[in-house]
């Protein structure tokens, strides 16, 4: 390694410290990948969420000959966006060390074909938001990566677009929040018949909110990692979505590697037709996190008899002076909410759609205050 | 910790010298099996059914890829089979050999018996020692005695429930059940016979590296209700030993059964026990659970609501200190419409102790009207501590309400210095505290058992605190 000039003794060791460290976390990041194996029914994580029929399809998808290939392209970032290479080892090493949430062979499979989407590098304000499109008709595998600044307030919004009925993609989200800084982070996936997005947030003592929404997809699966590093984070995560037939797979994680921090999550969904919808979803408050506040919440709206829900919020808890909760709810629409709008005359279908948009909009109302 | 300072712990933490009769050695195999029905003198279709039973439970894969790490440390050759002084069990005290009484006696059965049972199970190692109910009941057609004896006697109404509600092919452990099972307890109580008073059965684990499996069905006919009690406990040895139950309940129409179990076992001992009840049309179902010992506890009471307007309810308390691992929880399956259920899990972790909830709440498809309320909550004492929750959730179709919380907290500081400025001591405040976090659930326990947790729990506290 280069050392930069004129750096003290102890400097030097601290850098080849660090170094060895992050040599470390590699190789066994590569062992991950060897030893992953495709997820089937023994993963936990992908519980209710049909390996075999999804897992196994789209990891046939990656070891095949079939090119990634989809379109980027990046609106009012100014000198901030660059666009991935595959020649890019340090982004590259950024995303071998992402942590997945069951799908780690998966992300070896993206590994390899490294080398499309766009990195952030977002030093000053944002005056409008940042927008991020990714849009295929075949098959596409973009990462991205967001990096702010410590004290920058920055505003990003993230499409990922199918343009045809067999679009599939397969996007990882790398973001990182520096001291002080403060991230609003949109997240609009739209018209796959597969669709993975594997998302580790790494916040280091900023405010990062996240709101995704998944719409018309065959099957979306979202893996998200909110992971606090330092006193005073606060990471808030919400997703809202109506998914009428088709098969959404959520699952989250909020690690609190130090304490003194706060994490919030708000996940709703409404399903109609035969749509199926799993959340998963876990608060880890790791040995010494001390004076942690996390919550968790899952609600569902249940409009067909035909919809089904799979809600599993989990905790996992190894320090003290913790506050922690979680909770779900699933239920029919509220027969007392629907006469009220019955009885003025409004007819029941657009009186069940009204319903359903208000219990959406409470996330997006939470998310843009 | 030192055992000897609580109460339960003294009156299990005794063992009483080996005189085995029967013994079937270490390990299971076909030849385990033959010793078995030969000591029992078993008919040749049960024979083969064990057999049947053990291949399975070789094939089947051990549920490694969700349960608890120290799983893994259960090695099933190093554990005995099968340790009996005979299968029948006694009808008087007087006949009871003299070691077995003195531990019963340790445990305090026969004042038991006499102060408020109408009848006692008394099961040592693999076989009932002692079995023995009121004579009016038996009047009224209620049968209470060993499994061994109720396949023998009453096959006709044993054995049509027999592995019905918790088949052989359900998990490995229910497998090994089949294989292996010995002792515990049948009762069937007739058509609106309701019993004021509970059964109660003891549990106890003598002998080093023994593995218990016993077996309990209970029916109650329409119309009937009744409460029965378990206690377990077991002294500590060196090597581990094992003890994998099967309960199966039958509450047919519009019956009442409550289950209530207080385990103690000694922190050697595997406690993964599998307990299931059916509750059909306006039946209910009600597990209480109590773990309080062991070293790795996996247990989930399940409740299959299979007809309308049926109920379910498990109120669990766990007491997780060092190198405990407390992994309990419940399961609600609404298989009929109008069923409702309730869960409340509360939990405690002491020192290095982890106490997970893991749970299961199902609403199959069609099925409407159904509720679900579940809640855990869970107190950590020390820094050390640990708490998890799994819960899982599936509701299909839009006519049921689920609902599902859970909380993590710390005992309140403020509260602590208030009753300190008052002169209590920070462990007496702190038991105090713990007290009324499981207060309400405390109160569904019977009498005697709730002033002995509430006196562990001072002692735990004082340990942990002082």
């Amino acid at each position: 390694m280069d050392f930069p000039q004129n750096i003290s003794m102890e400097e030097a060791f601290a850098l080849a410290e660090a170094e060895a460290k992050l040599e470390a976390a590699l190789q066994e990041s590569r062992n991950r990948f060897t030893n992953a194996r495709i997820p089937d029914r023994l993963n936990e994580d992908w519980r209710f969420g049909r390996p075999h029929q999804y897992a196994t399809a789209l990891a046939e998808l990656l070891q095949g000959d079939t090119p990634s290939q989809g379109e980027a392209s990046v609106l009012h970032a100014g000198a901030a966006a660059v666009p991935v290479s595959a020649a890019d080892e340090d982004l590259k090493q950024t995303e071998m060390l992402m942590p997945t949430i069951g799908s780690d062979a998966l992300l070896g499979l993206h590994l390899q074909r490294f080398g499309s989407g766009y990195a952030l590098y977002i030093e000053e304000d944002t005056a409008e938001p940042i927008h991020l499109h990714y849009k295929t008709a075949g098959f596409y595998t973009p990462s991205t990566f967001i990096m702010v600044a410590p004290g920058v307030k920055a505003q990003v919004v993230e499409h990922h677009e199918g343009l045809s009925e067999n679009a599939v993609l397969f996007a990882t989200r790398n973001i990182q929040v520096a001291e002080g800084a403060e991230l609003k982070l949109q997240l609009h996936s739209s018209c796959m018949q597969r669709y993975l997005c594997i998302t580790d947030i790494q916040n280091m003592g900023g405010k990062v909110s996240q709101l995704t929404r998944h719409e018309n997809h065959a099957w979306a699966r979202e893996e998200t990692v909110a992971e606090i590093y330092a006193p005073g984070s606060d990471i808030q995560l919400f997703s809202a979505n109506l998914p009428t037939s088709s098969v959404l797979d959520q699952h989250t994680r909020q690690i609190h590697h130090t304490g003194g921090a706060t994490s919030n999550l708000l996940y709703k969904n409404v399903l109609d037709g035969t749509a199926t919808a799993t959340f998963a979803g876990n608060i880890y408050v790791a040995p010494g996190a001390h004076h942690t506040d996390a919550y968790q919440s899952n609600r569902n709206l249940l409009l067909s008899e035909d919809a089904t829900v799979n809600s599993l919020p989990g905790l996992e808890i190894l320090a003290d002076k913790v506050r922690c909760s979680h909770g779900s709810a699933t239920a029919p629409v509220n027969e007392e909410q629907l006469f009220y709008l019955l009885s003025r005359g409004i007819p029941r279908d657009e009186a069940i759609s009204l319903l359903a948009q208000g219990f959406i909009d409470d996330v997006i109302e939470k998310f843009n205050n | 910790m030192d055992e000897s300072t609580f109460q339960m712990d003294t009156r299990g933490a005794f063992s009483m010298p080996e005189n085995h009769k029967f013994d079937a050695g270490y390990g299971l195999t076909e030849e385990t099996i033959d010793y078995i029905c030969d000591a029992k003198g078993e008919p040749d279709w049960l024979r083969q059914f064990r057999k049947d039973a053990l291949r399975k439970f070789n094939e089947m894969p051990m549920p490694y890829h969700w349960a608890p790490e120290g799983i893994r440390n259960v090695d099933f050759e190093n554990f005995r089979y099968y340790l009996s002084h005979g299968a029948t069990p006694s009808r008087s005290w007087d006949e009871v050999p003299d070691d077995m009484k003195r531990t019963f006696e340790r445990l305090g059965v026969p004042e038991q018996e006499r102060a408020f049972l109408a009848g006692v199970d008394a099961q040592y190692d693999s076989e009932t020692a002692y079995t023995n109910m009121r004579e009016e009941l038996q009047k009224q057609g209620v049968i209470f005695v060993n499994s061994t004896e109720g396949l023998k006697e009453y096959e006709h109404i044993f054995r049509p429930w027999f592995g019905k509600v918790i088949p052989v092919g359900d998990n490995k452990f229910s497998a090994l059940n089949h294989a292996a099972f010995s002792g515990g307890s049948f009762i069937y109580v007739p058509k609106g016979v309701k019993l004021t008073q509970p059964l109660q059965a003891y549990f106890r684990i003598n002998s080093e590296s023994m593995g218990q499996f016993e077996r309990t069905l209970i029916i109650a006919d329409e119309g009937a209700e009744l409460m029965y009690m378990e206690g377990c406990t077991a002294p500590q040895y060196d090597s581990a030993t094992l003890h994998s139950g099967v309960v199966e309940l039958v509450a047919l129409k519009g019956a009442k059964i409550q289950y209530v179990t207080v385990q103690n076992w000694s922190t050697n001992v595997y406690n993964l026990v599998i307990q299931r009840g059916l509750a059909m049309e306006d039946a209910e179902i009600r597990w209480i659970d109590c773990n309080l010992g062991s070293g790795l506890t996996m247990k989930y009471p399940a409740v299959v609501l299979q007809g309308r307007r049926a109920r379910g309810e498990v109120v669990s308390i766990s007491l997780a200190h060092s190198g405990q691992l407390q992994d309990t929880g419940a399961r609600m399956i609404h298989a009929a419409p109008e069923t409702t259920s309730n869960i409340v899990a509360k939990s405690i972790s002491i020192g290095e102790g982890r106490a997970s909830y893991r749970g299961e709440v199902k609403v199959l498809k069609g099925m409407a009207g159904c509720k679900n309320n579940t809640e855990c909550d869970a107190l950590l004492i020390n820094a050390a501590s640990r708490t998890d929750t799994y819960p899982a959730i599936t509701v299909k179709g839009n006519a049921s309400a689920v609902q599902h919380e859970a909380s993590v907290s710390q005992v309140d500081e403020e509260m602590l210095f208030y009753l300190q400025q008052r002169g209590l001591t920070r462990a007496q405040a702190m038991s105090l505290a713990v007290n009324g976090f499981i207060n309400d659930l405390v109160k569904e326990f019977p009498m005697e058992y709730s002033v002995e947790l509430r006196r562990l729990i001072d002692l735990e506290m004082e340990d942990s605190i002082g």
